[in-house]
């Protein structure tokens, strides 16, 4: 027997989430959105009150000061957190990657267990101004010199740029092997000589935290700055980012959904034109109808993808699936939703404009939709579907 | 000292009540319950009890089907030590609780036995009072602060005419009100802990106690659909109304 069933304490730690995001962290919103900052003793205080309660960093594993959840769990808690802005989930629950458990020896206290423990935020650097889609396309280099690592090259559109304490940078160590052995990850911390954050790069939605063009000129780094394998970087960035697009694009796209869906199906049950509630007009039913269904189907899929993580199973190909449909689907719901309040779902006094705006990069960056879309095909035309 | 928690798995309060279509009660089917919201603050002064080191046990009691075992979880999460499930699928009114509250004071012996000032779905507001008459107890009902001190509790109330601060000898019974303090959420440890914590499963007929209802629902209805209000034009007009057509004075 298949059991679609939450367990009983999960439902705890999703009811604790979603109290918490309802009464402490929504109704910061219209600040964060009229001023495009957060207010930072806010944000201290609050984090402190998720740490005290075990909610920061929930998808570490325990033995590094991590909430220990696996990939199911942190899935049905990151729907939750999907109901508010990504600029408040980072700064009160965290934006820690997988990728950092590849630190060793001294890397272990100086990046990755200060992270866990939020004292100090990492930003993840691939893209380039000439390579996006084509990641392996990048140019940042580092050379070996005279026992350091230099690295010289240019990043944008990073999340936390601008802020990070140190920054993961991909860069080639080997301009033949690229993929193959070629790319190595790099641990820079911020005021590294030769490392400058060059602009903050503004951009349609996601206010509140920062995306920045980051430029690297003889900057030296140590060898034990590396971050896993030399060589390795692309494969190991490819390997873990899974679990994150799953979590990030895949359940918060459910979660903000649902929200949307939630103030939709309210309105259209209140809102009176020609006599009745705009909720019996089949135009405004059919929004409610196929939103409903698609939140239902992206749901599962997203759970049925963390279960595959969980199994141990290559599941790249059910996260790509996910991760088209889950962020696409979170458009059309956005949109519907302004269309369902009419010109209040134009207006800044409530919440959809914004939804509406941050909904539409989550199909452009992880991979944009075209790309995963060719992942998928691919593979279908190698293998079949594999469900 | 040890405290005796009463929590009942009701429907969430945010869900719209719907009559079922036979009035014989309203639809459970496919709706949220939750802990009754009287009940969370009842476990919440509790735990503080413990926290503040005047209580060293709190004992967390349900009486419901199987998924009164979620209820009591929850309470274990936000920090009680045990529960007792009390299993039973029939309807249990406030006398038959407060039959069953008394069974369980006798085999655990609390000093402090804590209520909710009513659940939310049936709006009772009798067990903690008929509970503290079954045992010939003290009672302090719709506590906002509750003040425990040497073989007595202080305990202020929520009265209609203001605040009524009782002193009771304990043991006693505390019915808690809104105010009382605010419950926590339970945390992820804490969540994680509650999946050790043990809970003791027993029946009506292991206590001795006969559940069955004295009471009858004969029909259970929506209430009327409220009318629009109207305005009036002077403080006579609105007189007359009241009068004439209301008939109130
Ligand atoms: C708000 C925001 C935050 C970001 N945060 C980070 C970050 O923290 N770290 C980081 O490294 N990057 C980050 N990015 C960058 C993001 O990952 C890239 O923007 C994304 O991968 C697309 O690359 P691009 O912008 O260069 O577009 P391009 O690759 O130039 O794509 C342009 C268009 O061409 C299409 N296209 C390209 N190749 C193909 C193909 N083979 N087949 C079909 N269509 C194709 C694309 O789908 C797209 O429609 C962020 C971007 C934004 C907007």
């Amino acid at each position: 027997m298949i059991d679609f069933a939450i367990p009983e304490l999960d439902r705890l730690l999703i009811e604790t989430v979603r109290k918490f995001i309802t009464n402490e962290v929504q109704p910061l919103e219209p600040e964060v959105e009229e001023r495009g900052e957060l207010p930072e003793a806010k944000m201290r205080a609050l984090r402190q009150q998720a740490q005290a309660l075990g909610l920061f960093a929930m998808n570490m594993p325990a033995e590094v000061g991590g909430g220990g959840l696996s990939t199911v769990e942190t899935c049905l808690v990151e729907e939750e957190l999907g109901k508010t802005s990504d600029a408040l989930i980072r700064r009160i629950f965290g934006q820690v990657y997988p990728m950092l458990m590849a630190c060793r020896d001294a890397q272990i206290e100086r990046y990755l267990l200060p992270t866990v423990r939020g004292d100090r935020i990492c930003a993840i650097a691939i893209t380039e101004p000439d390579a996006g889609s084509d990641a392996a396309a990048i140019r940042t280099a580092a050379t070996f010199d005279d026992g350091a690592w230099v690295l010289n090259g240019r990043k944008h559109f990073i999340s936390d740029g601008d802020v990070a304490d140190y920054v993961i940078v991909m860069a080639v160590t080997d301009r033949d092997k690229r993929t193959r052995g070629g790319i190595t990850l790099f641990l820079v911390d911020k005021g590294t000589p030769g490392f400058t954050v060059a602009r903050r790069q503004p951009m349609m939605g996601h206010r509140g935290y920062g995306h920045a063009e980051l430029v690297f000129e003889d900057c030296r780094v140590s060898p034990d700055c590396i971050l896993g394998e030399p060589g390795e970087g692309f494969r190991l960035m490819m390997q873990s980012v899974s679990a994150v697009r799953l979590a990030h694009i895949g359940a918060r796209s459910v979660g903000m959904a649902q929200r949307v869906l939630d103030l939709m199906r309210r309105h259209a049950n209140e809102r009176v034109q020609f006599g009745q509630p705009i909720g019996s007009f089949q135009f405004v039913q059919q929004m409610i109808a196929d939103s409903a269904i698609e939140i239902t189907a992206a749901r599962l899929m997203v759970l049925n993808a963390a279960w595959t993580i969980d199994q141990g199973q290559d599941a790249r190909d059910k996260v790509s699936i996910v991760k088209v449909f889950a962020s696409e689907m979170l458009g059309k719901v956005a949109d519907r939703g302004v269309q369902v309040f009419g010109g209040s779902g134009y207006s800044k006094d409530l919440p959809l404009e914004r939804i509406y705006r941050d909904a539409r990069v989550t199909r452009i960056y992880d991979g944009t939709s075209e790309i995963h879309r060719m992942l998928i095909a691919r593979s279908v035309l190698r293998d079949g579907l594999r469900l | 000292m040890k405290v005796l928690v009463a929590v009942k798995r009701v429907v969430d309060y945010n869900v719209k009540i719907r009559v079922k279509a036979d009035k014989t009660g309203v639809e459970t089917a496919n709706v949220k319950f939750s802990m009754n919201p009287f009940d969370e603050i009842a476990v919440e002064q509790a735990v503080r009890l413990k926290e503040a080191g005047t209580a060293t046990e709190v004992v967390v009691v349900s009486i419901g089907p199987a998924q009164a075992q979620e209820t009591i979880r929850t309470a274990l999460a936000m920090g009680a030590d045990r529960g007792i499930h009390v299993q039973t699928d029939a309807e249990v009114q406030p006398l038959a609780v407060a039959k069953l509250l008394k069974a369980i004071v006798a085999n655990e012996n609390p000093t402090l036995v804590i209520v909710g000032k009513q659940a939310i779905d049936d709006d009772c507001s009798q067990t903690g009072q008929m509970l503290a008459a079954l045992l010939g107890w003290s009672q302090g009902t719709f506590a906002s602060k509750v003040d425990l001190k040497d073989g007595t509790v202080a305990v202020t109330r929520e009265v209609d005419g203001g605040l009524e601060t009782v002193d009771l000898k304990l043991p006693a019974i505390v019915t808690t009100d809104l105010r009382l303090n605010e419950p926590r959420y339970a945390s992820l440890p804490n969540i994680m802990k509650a999946k050790k914590k043990p809970i003791d499963a027993t029946t009506a007929e292991a206590l001795g106690v006969d559940i069955a209802s004295r009471l009858i629902t004969l029909k259970v209805e929506e209430p009327a659909k409220r009318q629009g209000g109207k305005k009036v034009g002077s403080i006579a007009e609105l007189v007359d109304k009241l009068k004439n057509e209301a008939r109130v004075i």
